[in-house]
């Protein structure tokens, strides 16, 4: 969809769409309202819908930011530590590598 | 392609478009051809040589360790270095240049200090590869541990804490301890054949370091591959095994179990479980396996063969005599499978007369006579262990004492000589110490030992057929090999065992002194029980008894054996004897075996016969995995890994650096291609316009 061609009002609904489909713990659709809606929100000179749009991608890229962060902390710790939680680790694990604790 | 207005009406229409499609078909049976005639060659042919014969260390676990090798899953892979002599190590953990290397060792050199000094250099060395050698070693060495079975044998802390451990006598002092290590390289057996010259060529033409000056790349490599599915402890690897919601459910590892055999002389009522009123038992006991350091090489023949041979060749000595004149208490035969790891068998078979889940149960047994192991010449001296523990009682004791004397009169006018060790020491490691552990029963255990083994290659693949002195004069056939009764049968202990086993079996059940001159083992059944077991098991003899298919390991070998030899023909068709489902049989009391019998002289269809007898299997599961303690103290909770593939190849491998080289290239000519057309397509216009000039002139 190439957004030259699209009018100001739809442009912040499907921003606004986004940015509240993302909550249901969709954090990409949050990754892509920063990057579409990046160049409208800062780049382009300014319309009246753009505050609204700048709002939204603003607090897409604070959500996804957040995401981003627990699921690294969460990754790392249940790789490192996976082999030490013995029975929890497996029961946690969709696949168990063989030969390896 | 229209049909020709004449088809239908006159006949050589046909045949004219029959010419036509049959002269296509022969223009492609003549392509065909072409490609017949055309050969192919495979690079992977001309880059590896995969070995043949590969025997690895497998891993086992039990409930708190894992023992056994590992592999990578793709493969180690390691320059060859053929190690001279201890002092070599050095070059590979510390000096050589080109790590990780994979060491082969000659038989000599696979020795404790060895291995543990490669085990704790492991980040330098990628695998070992042992080259076994066609004779034994005249070093004795045995890769179990000093003291087998020492947590589960009857001698624990409470029982008698002088004797727990081994504080008495060390069973096996040569052992080293080796099979019960934990590797993280795989290490494995070849033999001297073609393979192995192959490698030893390969490396004295690129790994040698000539005058002093280092092998240069490319080097001569190997890759061996046994990776191992299971890790850390019984209790992980059964929990991993019954996990329902992982996407690809697998079974990593297997418990240890197979069956044990055993048989009575007077038929017990099968399905009667439980204690049976009335019933006296003797317990007739002997070991039917082994292990070595390598997976699936169990040779045993002192270690495990020798008994059970021995007894069943009393069984033999015995039949005619309990059919004839029974006596009144009867005899079990019981062949105990596992009793190397944690003595599985016997302690199943406990279980289950405890659980009421056997013929029979312990209030049932009189007395238990264990023949060890019997087959080394040792002066013909055989000795009889009993526990001083349970003598401490004196009506234990008084039985043990009738007992003794009964095999020593047993052994009057044999060639042998049958004595107490004289002095207290504990029971040799053997399956009555399970049953002690249940109860305080009388019994012996009859070993070729007084005090450590004799045996010095204790659970090794050494322990051979070689080892028991079993040669055959050079020019015979296998036929004649098994017929040969050698020396060994003639004079060794396990002949005399036999006899003597026999004899006091059947006076100890009670029967009549009258008839012991008659029981004598036969010198010609234990050659050829001997041969078929320690030398080729495909023979003549084995071939009429045992199904082709079921030759392979003790269990149902013996099964069959002890069928033939204590059983007696009966006349039924072969299908019916197959099912046990007539109702003239009685499979309560006895099993029914079809065998495929010889040959008669005049053709080649065998004639079978239907074998009834009191031998059967019973389950050799260790109890831990029925009642799901995987951390059990009690039980044996060893199991063995799965694993994918099992294989090694050798090949050429070059520097790393050139490796890197040959892919930084390749790297950079991807990206010098795609800047060439990034730039050729971005000035397409000024590069390809100039062509269109002239033709605009048009005239």
């Amino acid at each position: 969809m190439n957004l030259e061609r699209v009018p100001n009002e739809e442009k912040l609904t499907l921003c606004r769409k986004y940015y509240l489909g993302g909550y249901a713990f969709l954090p990409f659709l949050w990754l892509v309202n920063v990057v579409w809606f990046f160049k409208e929100a800062f780049m382009k000179p300014v319309y009246t819908e753009q505050l609204q749009i700048k709002k939204y991608v603003k607090r897409s890229a604070l959500g996804l930011l957040l995401w981003v962060t627990v699921l690294t902390t969460w990754i790392t710790i249940f790789q490192r530590f996976r082999a030490e939680w013995g029975e929890v680790g497996d029961y946690l694990s969709f696949t168990i590598p063989l030969g390896i604790p | 392609t229209s049909t020709p207005a004449c088809c239908g009406v006159l006949p050589f229409c046909r045949t004219r478009k029959m010419d036509l499609l049959s002269s296509k078909w022969l223009v492609n049976l003549l392509v065909c051809c072409l490609f017949v005639g055309v050969g192919c060659n495979s690079v992977e042919k001309k880059i590896y040589v995969n070995l043949n014969y590969t025997v690895p260390c497998v891993r086992l676990l039990n409930a708190t360790h894992q023992i056994g090798c590992q592999s990578h899953l793709s493969g180690n892979v390691g320059v060859l270095h053929v190690l001279e002599s201890e002092e070599n190590l050095d070059w590979v953990l510390h000096s050589g240049l080109t790590p990780p290397y994979l060491v082969i060792l000659e038989s000599s050199l696979f020795t404790r200090s060895i291995m543990m000094k490669l085990k704790n250099g492991s980040s330098r060395v990628a695998g070992v590869a042992v080259v076994t050698p066609n004779a034994n070693p005249s070093q004795g060495t045995s890769p179990h541990t000093s003291c087998p079975n020492e947590n589960t044998g009857v001698y624990t802390e409470n029982y008698d804490p002088t004797m727990a451990r081994c504080n008495v006598t060390v069973w096996n002092p040569l052992g080293t301890g080796l099979s019960y290590e934990e590797f993280d390289f795989p290490i494995f057996a070849m033999k001297e054949d073609n393979d192995t010259q192959v490698i030893r060529q390969c490396y004295m033409d690129h790994n040698r370091a000539g005058n002093g000056s280092t092998p240069q790349y490319p080097l001569c490599a190997m890759q061996l591959y046994s990776h191992m599915s299971a890790v850390t402890d019984t209790a992980t690897c059964m929990r991993r095994n019954n996990i329902n919601f992982s996407l690809s459910p697998e079974m990593v590892c297997d418990p240890l179990s197979d069956f044990n055999v055993w048989a009575s002389t007077r038929p017990l009522n099968n399905t009667a479980k439980g204690h049976k009123e009335g019933e006296s038992v003797v317990l007739a006991a002997a070991r039917l396996d082994s292990r070595s350091f390598f997976f699936d090489i169990a040779p045993g023949a002192e270690s495990g063969v020798s008994g059970f041979v021995a007894l069943l060749a009393a069984a033999h000595a015995l039949r005619n005599a309990t059919q004839e004149a029974p006596p009144p208490r009867n005899i079990l035969y019981a062949f105990f499978h596992g009793e190397t790891f944690d003595y599985i068998g016997s302690s199943r078979m406990v279980y289950d007369m405890e659980k009421n889940n056997f013929a029979v149960d312990l209030d049932n047994i009189h007395s238990v006579l264990e023949v060890g192991q019997v087959g080394l010449h040792a002066e013909s001296r055989l000795w009889l262990h009993s526990d001083p523990v349970s003598r401490k009682n004196s009506s234990v004791n008084e039985e043990v004492k009738k007992l003794i004397l009964r095999l020593q009169s047993a052994a009057s006018g044999l060639n042998v000589s049958v004595e107490e060790p004289g002095f207290s020491q504990p029971l040799p490691p053997s399956s009555f110490q399970r049953f002690l552990r249940a109860r305080p029963i009388p019994g012996v255990v009859i070993e070729d030992h007084r005090s450590a083994f004799t045996n010095s290659f204790y659970e090794s693949m050494y322990d051979n057929a070689e080892y028991l002195n079993i040669s055959y004069p050079p020019d015979l056939t296998p036929d004649e090999q098994l017929e040969y009764v050698t020396d060994t049968a003639k004079v060794s202990p396990t002949l005399a065992v036999a006899t003597v086993v026999a004899r006091t079996l059947y006076i100890q059940a009670g029967g009549a002194e009258s008839r012991l001159g008659s029981i004598n083992a036969d010198p010609q059944m234990v050659t050829r029980i001997l041969y078929g077991f320690l030398v080729r098991s495909n023979n003549s003899w084995f071939q009429q008894l045992i199904p082709s298919d079921l030759r392979t390991g003790p269990r149902t070998s013996t099964w069959y054996l002890l069928a033939n030899l204590t059983g007696s023909t009966v006349n039924v068709m072969s299908d019916t004897c197959f099912n046990n489902c007539v109702f003239v049989l009685l499979p309560q009391m006895y099993s029914y075996l079809w065998v495929q019998g010889a040959a008669p002289p005049n053709s080649t269809e065998r004639v079978g016969f239907c074998m009834r007898s009191a031998a059967r299997l019973s389950k050799a599961l260790s109890p831990a995995f029925d009642l799901h303690e995987y951390t059990s103290k009690d039980y044996s909770t060893w199991t063995e890994s799965r694993w994918k593939t099992i294989k090694g190849r050798i090949f050429l491998v070059a520097s790393h650096e050139l490796e890197m080289l040959t892919l930084g290239v390749g790297v950079g000519v991807l990206l010098t291609s795609l800047m060439l057309t990034y730039i050729m397509s971005s000035k397409a216009d000024i590069l390809f316009s100039s062509g269109r000039e002239p033709a605009n002139a048009t005239y």
